[in-house]
């Protein structure tokens, strides 16, 4: 457990009147320094905010944005939703599985991008459309996929 | 196209997300006003006089919702929903990413109309940059006086705090945001109670769409009158209508309710892109049966469409021109209802899944004879037998869409191929 | 109430009431996987499809109230067919491996789509794949293929039991039931999960592929591991036990089991089962055995009489077989020297004796001395469901050497010393009802001091004592004066019910009694004091180990040394083999037919689903046999009843006890440590393979963290315990619950022979630190 954690959980607590919703801000808070959340994370954080180990398992698994097992540097949201299918995303999607000679769903060995498929992003004027670490990119015709792996992310 | 806008202002005022401009551009003022003229009571029948409908999607009358609230003394919460994830629809985002005062000073009016001291925002996971405008702006709000003790000396005080989700679209049904908002796992809840009478923390709680919500300091500022005067008796107002597909202007427009959908496609969003011919519209997000272009022009009101065989829903309007192969696209909405399914109760779980798994074989055209009749039944037997509403929202387009292009369908099992030569993709289960 | 109308039968029920229940009711049966009335509704499955009139759609009839009027019909067209979707939807994904599913044959998955489900499938794709056989625990597996995500079994362990051990991890379709990172359940209430399973997911690990339902014999039965008495059904195949389950009584009980009876059955076929006679420590053929014993006993009645003979009751014998005993020995030898075996002192007249009921209904508990959750754990389970019961508050307290409180299950305790928890309890009587004569009489000895105890909770119980309409009382007979209190506390709320539901065992006492036998401790101490005293040549123990339970141990070897004769008749050897003259083997619980009495006073029958293995016999053969030997007849009296008409399935009521005995403030330690015994069911010594490692992991006595800390022990070590009467030493572990200057040892342990040492203030030093990983 990092030492700031016991912090986190204390801000997160307090964040809101009840103390039940104190969970889904300390993943989220943790995720994005760790990058994902271990088995033993959720553990700690159950340990935090006094929740069975369970419970926080059995929550962290039904939300599609907590990583269970460890992504890349870049996690590359690429949306495939109807509208943005109808503007090329499978043609982007593709592109980028060349690319990166992976699949989605899977992670770089070099640990630099995860690619993912995120369900319709509610940003279809921008199809197709990508999230870069949750920021968006688009519209990203299939020609221009890298430039998904090369622009500057900001944080 | 020329275009008064009161929702989408931004469009107007660079920066009105500064609490600064917003103010500048009257900003607030609804607040002020309402807070100095009127009773709770009467904001309440204020808005139920304006006729203003939820814009989550169900169409629910807002002031009537209100008035659901026991008087029992107990603390009431309002949530706003911004968990904006219906396939097409995209007005929410736009709305908290460039103008979240507007939808805070919305927050505020409605606390007070509801007598809420505590209003939340659940935000939407991926909405990473709409989370933080909102954080930001609530902080501008707090120290501009606008939130916290005794706001404006009228002796009224509200907290508002903003909530991230975590990637669901089930915590968009109101009941599972609330669960989620209490940190649990978004299944949807036993209704009734209805969240009126027993919602967040057990309170009676109104939850509210971003766009609901964002309607309501104009009201205030022109009145009742003023939001009757557009639209239809039943249905009157402005919506934000978000369009995409292959329009040359693809985007959030804003219209008075009873505009034609032709108008909508034709003038506000560009026509088809050059070369592409109509092939169906959905009208109102992913859940909603598509429209044929000979209801091209029916009005863009709740009854209408109705009628015409769709629902306005949440304002999705997808654009599907005849390249498009049907069954894919039909194929990737189930698809899409099966990823998010909660798997909480047995038809919408295995159903999905199971004709996700038929159309994904008939796109490939690995389809047989019986597959239309086993969709259709499985339709049926998921219709109406789930748990939420969700289940239903997955049959929708696809039953629609058996209805009108039933020929498409049997084409790509006599062919063995899909006829418009549509690829499937991560085809993980062949 | 609510009037309405299910497939054209009327019918009326509370509000509130759900239609799969009203539809219970009339006998109509509606299928359902995830409802269950002890959880609640939820709504998931969406099995129980109904029709309402005037209402668009289906109704799910677990979460549908009645109305006033409704009209509601559980079949028709459109009932059928969603129905037989439902199941189609639940198949899709379900492997249909039923031939080598245990629950084959008794699943309702089958049985439903053979009765309502589609003639055959038409799901063509490739099904989910998840875990198959994987480990909940070391007792139950899971076949997350086979699972139709109910949520019984969640619910049950987050919400009914409060240990949730158990999660759905996932989304959607590929959501299961599983525990965190694989980690092993370890509630004793994680079997229940098993029998709540609809289908083959959840399943008993030492009932894999063991049987098929046409090759077994499956009969209701009754625990007796501990006195609750759970109703359960055990599965006999090729002469053995292998498995049991949880039986629900209608209207009683959910059918709720602990692992320590669901998986302890074994013991009957454990190797230290006794299947042959023996005769001066050697094996030896059952008839020259009996011959051998005839002559002892024809030698006895003849030289002194019946009267030199006396027989100690203990065991798991049933009702029955305790009065063939009984009318063995006071028609066939004469002798009314007739007791139960007993490890604690104190008793409950009949007339005090409550039930569930009267738990279920009331206001106020207070636990005297016992914590259910190890004495009697399905009582545990009773009074976390009372809890619960939003309408209806609950004050539950506590009185005992050591806090009960538990994160589920809080318990106001006021902690006491060894020995005290009578003159605290007449303390707060006192202040509640200090004139009434039977409290007067109660504290005529100067009883009522409560030294050390903090006032306030003393007042605060005093309350509850006057102002509960239904108290019950659980007492676990460790500390004798209680009965007196009970008794005038009784008296004096005269009006308002007073009741008491003992923990103590042998868990059929009460049944013992009922057959002839004298339950009260001092009864069979003086039996022993007259067998030490040579007033008795022979002494016969049906059941009954007293080196091990009786609290005295040297009482009870000076008596084995005295008597001329000493038989024993059991399922296991008693302890100090040596002593004995000649040992039998009977035939344990599920061998046999009769009835036992639980705490509430209640009979419950039980039949046999196997037969006695080896030379193992039923009481009344060895019975008639040993009458024959002394030439007499004896009949066994297959008409004897224990039930009386007006009772029902209860004892006889009897009237409150009259007669208060006055009770003494008790001497205080100052210092030291005190030795404070318990009933546990996980410790109570009846052996079995399946539970071994959880049995030898609470065969231990425990320590409280201070005493831990200033003995330089960090989890478990080993101590040296030391009082006038001898040492002993113990292995021990750490209890948070412990108040410090207290050493709890488990009763019946045969590794921990605390009735070695005298209650009271022990020496303690520490031998060893044993290191856990
Ligand atoms: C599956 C499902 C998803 C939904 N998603 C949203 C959503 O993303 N945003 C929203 O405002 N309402 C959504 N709703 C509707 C809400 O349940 C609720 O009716 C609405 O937030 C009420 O606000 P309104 O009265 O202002 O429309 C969804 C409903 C269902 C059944
Ligand atoms: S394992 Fe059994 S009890 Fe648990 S959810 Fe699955 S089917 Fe229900
Ligand atoms: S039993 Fe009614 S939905 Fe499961």
């Amino acid at each position: 457990m990092k030492p700031e954690w016991k912090e986190w959980a204390q801000e997160a607590k307090k964040q809101f009147p009840r103390a039940n919703s104190a969970l889904l801000p300390l993943l989220h808070r943790i995720q994005r320094a760790e990058g994902w959340l271990s088995p033993e994370t959720l553990t700690e954080v159950a340990e935090l905010l006094d929740l069975s180990p369970q419970y926080v398992d059995s929550v962290a698994s039904f939300y599609s944005l907590f990583f269970k097992q460890p992504v890349g540097k870049r996690v590359i949201h690429v949306c495939v939703g109807l509208s943005c299918m109808l503007a090329g995303s499978d043609e982007l999607m593709h592109a980028l599985e060349e690319r990166l000679k992976i699949s989605q769903g899977q992670t770089t060995p070099d640990g630099e991008y995860t690619l993912l498929e995120a369900e319709c992003l509610a940003a279809c004027d921008l199809a197709p459309v990508a999230q870069v670490n949750l920021r968006y990119r688009g519209p990203i015709p299939p020609e221009e996929a890298d430039r998904l792996l090369t622009e500057e992310v900001s944080s | 196209m020329s275009q008064t806008y009161y929702l989408l202002r931004h469009r107007e005022v660079p920066e009105i997300g500064q609490i600064a401009v917003y103010r500048a551009h009257g900003g607030y003022e609804a607040l002020r006003k309402a807070l100095s003229q009127y009773q709770p009571e009467e904001l309440v029948d204020l808005v139920k006089r304006s006729g203003l409908r939820g814009r989550g999607g169900a169409g629910f009358p807002t002031g009537v919702k209100w008035g659901f609230l026991p008087k029992d003394g107990r603390p009431r919460y309002l949530v706003v929903n911004s968990d904006e994830a219906e396939p097409g629809t995209f007005k929410d985002r736009e709305l908290i990413e460039h103008n979240p005062h507007q939808l805070i000073e919305g927050m505020i009016i409605s606390s007070y109309a509801i007598r809420a001291n505590e209003a939340y925002i659940y935000c939407r996971g991926e909405f990473l940059k709409g989370y933080e405008e909102l954080s930001r702006a609530v902080q501008e709000a707090y120290q501009a006086g606008f939130l916290g003790e005794n706001i404006l000396d009228s002796g009224f005080s509200l907290d508002i705090f903003v909530y991230r989700g975590a990637g669901a679209y089930i915590c968009g049904e109101e009941s599972a945001l609330l669960e989620s908002l209490e940190g649990r796992r978004g299944n949807p809840r036993l209704k009734p109670p209805f969240p009126a009478v027993a919602g967040l923390y057990g309170m009676p709680t109104i939850v509210n769409n971003v766009e609901t919500i964002a309607n309501v300091p104009p009201i205030v500022t022109y009145g009742a009158e003023w939001y009757t005067s557009m639209g239809t008796e039943k249905s009157p107002g402005l919506k934000i209508m978000s369009v995409s597909g292959p329009v040359n202007r693809p985007g959030n427009y804003e219209i008075p309710l009873a505009t034609p959908l032709r108008q909508l496609i034709e003038d506000y969003a560009g026509g088809l892109k050059e070369g592409r011919r109509l092939k169906c519209i959905i009208p109102g997000g992913s859940s909603v049966p598509l429209l044929t272009p000979d209801k091209l022009d029916t009005p863009l009101d709740y009854e209408s469409i109705l009628q015409a065989g769709s629902m306005l829903g949440s304002g999705g309007c997808i654009v599907l021109d005849e390249s498009v192969c049907i069954v894919k696209a039909s194929h990737r909405l189930v698809k899409f209802y099966r990823e998010e399914s909660c798997g909480k109760c047995t038809p919408c779980r295995e159903g999905t899944y199971w004709m996700a798994d038929v159309l994904e074989r008939l796109e490939m055209g690995l389809g047989t004879q019986d597959d239309l009749a086993i969709l259709t039944d499985v339709a049926d037997n998921i219709n109406g037998k789930c748990f939420c509403p969700l289940g239903d929202a997955s049959i929708g387009f696809l039953v629609s869409a058996i209805n009108h292009f039933r020929d498409e369908f049997e084409a790509h099992v006599r062919e063995g191929r899909c006829p418009l030569g549509a690829k499937v993709y991560d085809t993980a289960n062949y | 109430m609510i009037r309405l109308t299910i497939d054209g039968q009327e019918i009326e029920v509370r509000e509130g009431t759900m239609i799969a229940d009203a539809a219970a009711r009339l006998g109509i049966d509606i299928p359902v996987y995830c409802y269950h009335e002890a959880l609640g509704p939820l709504g998931a499955c969406r099995m129980c499809l109904v029709q309402v009139e005037k209402m668009p759609k289906l109704a799910t009839a677990c979460t549908t109230a009645v109305a006033e009027g409704m009209v509601v019909h559980t079949t028709g067209p459109q009932v059928d067919k969603g129905r037989k979707g439902v199941l189609e939807f639940l198949l899709i994904n379900h492997p249909l491996d039923c031939p080598v599913c245990d629950k084959g044959g008794e699943c309702f998955l089958q049985d439903y789509t053979f009765r309502y489900g589609p003639p055959q499938g038409r799901f063509q794709e490739p099904k989910i794949q998840k875990v198959k056989d994987g480990p909940i625990s070391d007792l139950i597996l899971i076949d997350q293929e086979r699972c139709v995500l109910c949520q019984r079994c969640v619910r049950f362990m987050d919400e009914y039991v409060g240990e949730p051990e158990l999660l759905l991890e996932g989304r959607g379709v590929e959501t299961v039931v599983t525990t965190v990172e694989g980690r092993p359940a370890q509630s004793q209430f994680a079997g229940n999960v098993i029998d709540l399973c609809p289908v083959g997911a959840l399943l008993a690990a030492p009932y894999h592929h063991k049987a098929r339902p046409w090759n077994i014999e499956r009969e209701e039965s009754v625990c007796t591991l501990c006195p609750v008495g759970c109703t359960t059904l055990t599965t006999g195949r090729d002469g053995r036990i292998v498995r049991v389950e949880g039986r629900p009584v209608v209207d009683r009980n959910w059918g709720w089991l602990c692992d320590r009876g669901r998986f302890g059955f074994d013991f009957a076929t454990h190797p230290s089962r006794l299947v042959n006679s023996r005769l001066h420590g050697r094996e030896e053929a059952a008839a020259r055995t009996t011959r051998e014993i005839g002559q002892w006993l024809r030698e006895v009645v003849a030289q002194e009489g019946g009267e030199a003979i006396a027989v100690v009751m203990g065991g798991l014998h049933t009702t029955e077989e305790a009065h063939q005993v009984y009318r063995f020995a006071t028609e066939v030898l004469g002798t009314r020297r007739l007791v139960v075996s007993r490890d604690v002192p104190g008793y409950v007249p009949r007339g005090l004796n409550g039930t569930f009921e009267d738990l279920s209904a009331a206001d106020a508990v207070i636990l005297v001395g016992t914590d259910p959750y190890e004495s009697a754990p399905v009582l545990h389970l009773r009074l976390r469901e009372r809890l619960k019961n939003r309408r209806a508050p609950l004050t539950l307290m506590g009185v005992a050497p050591r806090n009960l409180s538990r994160s589920t299950l809080p318990v106001e305790t006021l902690v006491t010393h060894v020995g005290q928890e009578a003159d605290v309890l007449a303390a707060a009587l006192k202040e509640a009802a200090g004139d009434h004569p039977a409290v007067a009489a109660l504290l005529s000895q100067g009883a009522g001091i409560a030294r050390g105890i903090d006032p306030t909770q003393v007042s605060q119980l005093s309350r509850v004592l006057r102002e509960a309409e239904r108290l019950v009382v659980v007492w676990d007979g460790v500390e004798p004066d209680v009965e007196h209190v009970l008794a005038a506390l009784a008296q004096a709320r005269q009006g308002q019910t007073t009741r008491v539901l003992p923990t103590f065992g042998p868990s059929n006492w009460r049944g013992f009694e009922r057959a002839g036998f004298d339950a009260r401790f001092d009864a069979l101490t003086r039996v022993l004091e007259d067998a030490r005293d040579g007033k008795i040549r022979m002494l016969i123990l049906w059941g009954a180990d007293l080196l091990k339970d009786y609290p005295d141990r040297r009482l009870v070897e000076q008596a084995y040394e005295r008597v001329e004769w000493l038989l024993a008749e059991g399922v296991f050897v008693p302890e100090g083999a040596e002593h004995f003259d000649a040992v039998v083997p009977g035939a344990a619980p599920g061998e046999v037919y009769g009835t036992y009495v639980n705490m509430e006073a209640r009979l419950q029958i039980a039949s046999p689903s196997v037969n006695p293995p080896g030379q193992a016999r039923p009481t009344k053969s060895y019975l008639t046999a040993w009458a024959h030997a002394l030439g007499k007849p004896f009949v066994v009296d297959e008409e004897w009843d224990p039930y009386d008409d007006a009772s029902g399935d209860l004892l006889p009521e009897e009237p409150l006890p009259q007669d208060i005995e006055a009770i003494r403030a008790p001497d205080l330690p100052e210092g030291g440590v005190e030795l404070l015994v318990s009933a546990q069911v996980w410790a109570n010594g009846i052996p079995s393979q399946i539970l071994e490692a959880r049995l030898e992991a609470a065969q231990i006595a425990r320590i409280s963290p201070l005493d831990a800390d200033a003995l330089g022990i960090r989890e478990v070590g080993v101590i040296r315990v030391e009082s006038a009467e001898g040492v002993l030493e113990l292995p021990v572990r750490v209890d948070e619950h412990l108040t410090p200057g207290r050493l709890l040892v488990p009763l019946g342990v045969g590794a921990l022979p605390v009735n070695r040492l005298r209650p009271g203030v022990v020496k303690v030093q520490r031998l060893e630190e044993v290191q856990t990983p």
